[in-house]
């Protein structure tokens, strides 16, 4: 993403990295935190619930930001990279996934821990971005 | 699409950043919009028009018009 490139003063962009980073810390902590807590405490009813789904309360953060950085972002030639980005960071993940859910089940791969799912599609969002920029130069 | 971007700035004696900052976009911008490999969007073809004092036209040539 935006972040990949380093010499930049659009203040945009720097909200974005802040933000995004800031999210992708508190998507490892809370990651953490329901893990242990749903092993160490066995919570039962709702607080279950609550922190099976703590994780992706960053990720949808990260959907939100995504969505106003695009809105704030006046140029449109970095909007489209992002855009091309994020559309080949998803189709991988989704293409990747899915394999390896097909493996999972008729080829008894090992279970595809989810929490590595957001992460796998930051690295893909990150390749991606990096081969529409070399196409552009 | 093909345009007159490099020589109109040429002529003005402008670097890409230079225009980017005219146009407030990224140098970047400019370069893909420079080499054919991003069209501009409408108002910001009308920003370059208005900048360069000519019409969209004498900037961009539409290739599939023969």
């Amino acid at each position: 993403m935006r972040f990949l490139e380093c010499k930049t003063n659009n203040p945009a962009v720097w909200r974005f990295t802040f933000r995004f980073g800031f999210l992708s810390l508190l998507y490892a902590v809370f990651g953490v935190l329901s893990t242990c807590g749903l092993l160490l405490w066995h919570p039962n009813g709702v607080l279950t619930w609550l922190l099976a789904i703590l994780p992706t309360i960053p990720i949808a953060g990260a959907v939100v930001l995504t969505g106003r950085y695009m809105s704030e972002e006046k140029d449109e030639f970095q909007r489209a990279v992002l855009v091309q980005a994020l559309l080949g960071g998803i189709g991988a993940t989704l293409v990747v996934t899915t394999v390896w859910g097909f493996l999972e089940n008729y080829a008894h791969f090992q279970r595809l821990n989810i929490l590595m799912i957001w992460p796998l599609y930051l690295i893909f969002v990150g390749i991606a971005y990096g081969l529409v920029k070399a196409r552009y130069r | 699409m093909k345009n007159r971007l490099r020589v109109l700035r040429a002529e003005r004696e402008w670097s890409q950043a230079d225009l980017a900052e005219r146009l407030e976009v990224s140098r970047q911008s400019v370069n893909a919009i420079e080499t054919g490999k991003f069209d501009p969007s409408l108002p910001l073809a009308f920003k370059l028009a208005r900048l360069f004092g000519a019409t969209i036209e004498e900037i961009f040539t539409d290739e599939s018009q023969g």
